[in-house]
């Protein structure tokens, strides 16, 4: 039974990496920008979603209200941030984000203390029995979240116009262009999209622990770069695979590696293990 | 020398004197604390804590009349910071003694600075042992980490009588000398540590490491940590089905920790230095003008910050000079009751004062239990 439970207990934390790993490699994809800042949104996300849900009691709105905050602020990161210097070379943009990244902590600290916020009444804390493992409820949720999510995001993409529209960009920004596509727009949506997923793992993540801390999202800020170099960057499907298996991996090296490397290492040496065989991703074509 | 070239030198010597006895107007202590940062909220606690010791002493007149002033700055508790910030305290500041209200690696770093400068150095919490190694001018008011370390062994396998435990360790200096400390005596109350784990500071999901002790089938869980790593671990045990006895150390000893662990905080126990139902005045008024001064209720971090601060500005009374040997004597020979208990030195400068036990009552920490046996406790010597 510990093996099937340390495995739910990784696909609950591969799912939260796919969230916040979809909207950057979709940024990448798109701009071939890093896009470190991302790992601050996701943070405001768990911010949005304690203070929304102790304002009101209501999760569902926390989780609305926090997926449009930051989703249009990832929105304004973009024009204010990235698009002023998308003709310089690539480190520029990388270097801004790592910038706005530490300035967004620091702001977080000053407005909102150093010791992290919780839920005065945590939601979903209950237990469930499934296939004889114990949950929470809130990590079924999480599971069961991703799960809508991400269907939603393949059927949007691959079932309607703007969906078809949205991916050719992704794939190959300068063609599409040339067929009349606004490109500007995609970005918008692109980051929309993406900065409300992270949001969702935010308040995902808060709900967990019950903590949100300035310093939430110095872990995913690298380990969401590693899951995407994994995932062969700029590939949603590959992305979706590499944060599942990395987090299913970490779960067991936890146990059985954890007295020789921490859950990072066991990331990295993963990472590094993958590359030596596939230096394109996982789903890359060579 | 004209008449208006001797009036302009008088007042040039005038005011050169005038600026040089505003200069001595305060005796300074200075403080490396982290301000930002992850170990910003214990920062915040460690320096209002010094704050109100300094506020306190000015009330009663400071330094035989003179004022006192804190100067601090932040080490966002990184070796990096607090090295150049020493030099910086003793050299541009020049400062009579130092505080540290920062973690290990930052404190230790500055610790040989000050030592090798000749200025007292005060730890207010930092565990690790070769901090008070860097000479006879460095000193700490809290117990070094294997010492508390051994008194949960003792809490455990004798006050409890709990014998089969698993051991969850954070992985940095704090963690591992606790789990050193404890190990060492674990055989001594006939405890049988059946697993151990450990985990990174950046940890706060622990589902695999909770469903691993769930198999484990442990009496007792002794885990290290800071409030914001405890408070996770201790709902997720909860979560998890675990119902045994979870014993912490000082790391846990916020308000925090009990609002992020909510009910499953309750019957929690910790080793610590801070008693909440202590009938001794010097910590009731602490634990009242804290919560006065900052809006919260008064934790560890806090008492620890308060205690170093009023060690220092003891010795500096008590000295009346300022001559740093006399005031590094002074410190060595402090013998003196503080928030945190009777504080007196060893040749070491190693605290020696009694282990506080609290349990999570009702939504706050209580008194349990004290552990007085000073052979247990006895501090490094060298």
């Amino acid at each position: 039974m510990l093996y099937v439970e340390l495995l739910a207990q990784g696909l609950v934390q591969g799912s939260i990496y796919a969230l916040v790993a979809v909207g950057l490699t979709l940024v990448y994809g798109l701009l071939r920008i890093l896009h470190v800042a991302h790992a601050g949104l996701f943070t405001l996300g768990g911010y949005i979603g304690v203070l929304v849900t102790n304002a009101t009691g209501s999760l569902l709105l926390a989780l609305v209200v926090s997926m449009l905050v930051v989703g249009l602020l990832g929105m304004a990161i973009y024009r204010l941030c990235y698009q002023p210097i998308l003709d310089k070379p690539p480190y520029v943009a990388l270097i801004a984000s790592i910038g706005l990244f530490i300035a967004m902590e620091e702001i977080y600290r000053i407005a909102f203390g150093p010791y992290g916020i919780s839920y005065q009444n945590p939601p979903l804390q209950d237990v469930v029995y499934i296939f004889g493992i114990t949950l929470r409820l809130g990590e079924v949720a999480v599971g069961v979240g991703t799960l809508v999510l991400i269907g939603a995001l393949a059927l949007f993409s691959t079932k309607t116009r703007f969906g078809t529209v949205w991916r050719a960009t992704v794939t190959d920004p300068k063609m599409a262009e040339s067929f009349g596509v606004d490109i500007i727009k995609v970005r918008y949506l692109n980051f929309f999209i993406g900065s409300a997923l992270a949001a969702v793992a935010g308040v995902m993540v808060a709900l967990l622990n019950n903590l949100v801390e300035p310093t939430m999202g110095s872990v995913p800020s690298y380990k969401a770069l590693a899951i995407i170099v994994l995932g062969g960057l700029g590939d949603v499907r590959g992305t979706l695979i590499a944060a599942l298996a990395l987090g299913v991996i970490e779960a067991y090296g936890t146990i059985y590696l954890g007295n020789y490397l921490d859950r990072d290492a066991i990331a990295f040496a993963f990472l590094i293990l993958v590359l030596m065989v596939r230096p394109q991703g996982l789903l890359g074509r060579a | 020398m004209s008449i208006t070239k001797k009036v302009m030198v008088a007042l040039a010597i005038t005011g050169s004197l005038v600026s040089a006895s505003a200069f001595a107007d305060t005796v300074k202590i200075g403080m490396n604390v982290p301000l930002t940062g992850f170990a910003a909220a214990d920062g915040k606690s460690a320096l209002l804590g010094a704050e109100l010791a300094v506020e306190q002493a000015n009330a009663e007149g400071g330094i035989n009349g003179t004022e006192i002033e804190l100067v601090h700055y932040d080490d966002q508790a990184s070796p990096k910071q607090s090295v150049p910030i020493a030099n910086k305290l003793i050299g541009q500041d020049e400062v009579m003694v130092g505080i540290s209200g920062s973690y290990s690696g930052a404190t230790r770093a500055a610790s040989g600075i000050f030592q090798s400068e000749g200025v007292p150095y005060i730890s207010a919490f930092a565990v690790h042992p070769d901090i008070t190694k860097s000479g006879d001018y460095v000193f700490r008011t809290s117990f070094v980490g294997e010492v508390q370390g051994r008194a949960g062994a003792k809490l455990i396998g004798e006050m409890l009588g709990k014998k089969r435990v698993v051991v969850i360790t954070l992985k940095n200096d704090f963690g591992q000398s606790l789990a050193a400390g404890f190990k060492a005596k674990a055989a001594d109350f006939g405890i049988n540590i059946v697993n151990e784990y450990e985990y990174s500071i950046k940890d706060r999901q622990f589902g695999p490491i909770v469903s691993k002790v769930k198999s484990d089938k442990p009496d007792a869980i002794y885990a290290s940590g800071y409030f914001f790593t405890a408070g996770p671990l201790v709902s997720q045990l909860r979560a998890g089905g675990i119902d045994v006895p979870v014993i912490g150390q000082e790391g846990y000893d916020s308000e925090k920790f009990i609002e992020i662990a909510g009910p499953s905080s309750d019957g929690v126990l910790i080793t610590t230095s801070l008693d909440r139902d202590s009938t001794v005045p010097e910590a009731k008024e602490f634990i009242s003008a804290f919560e006065v001064k900052a809006g919260y209720k008064a934790d560890m971090v806090a008492a620890s910050g308060h205690t170093a601060a009023k060690v220092a500005i003891a010795a500096m009374r008590k000295a009346g000079t300022t001559d740093r040997q006399a005031i590094r004597d002074a410190i060595a020979a402090t013998n003196m009751v503080a928030s945190t208990g009777t504080i007196s030195f060893n040749g070491l400068g190693e605290v020696k004062k009694d282990v506080q036990v609290q349990v999570v009552k009702d939504g706050a920490w209580h008194h349990y239990a004290v552990i007085d046996d000073q052979k247990l406790l006895t501090p490094p010597v060298e």
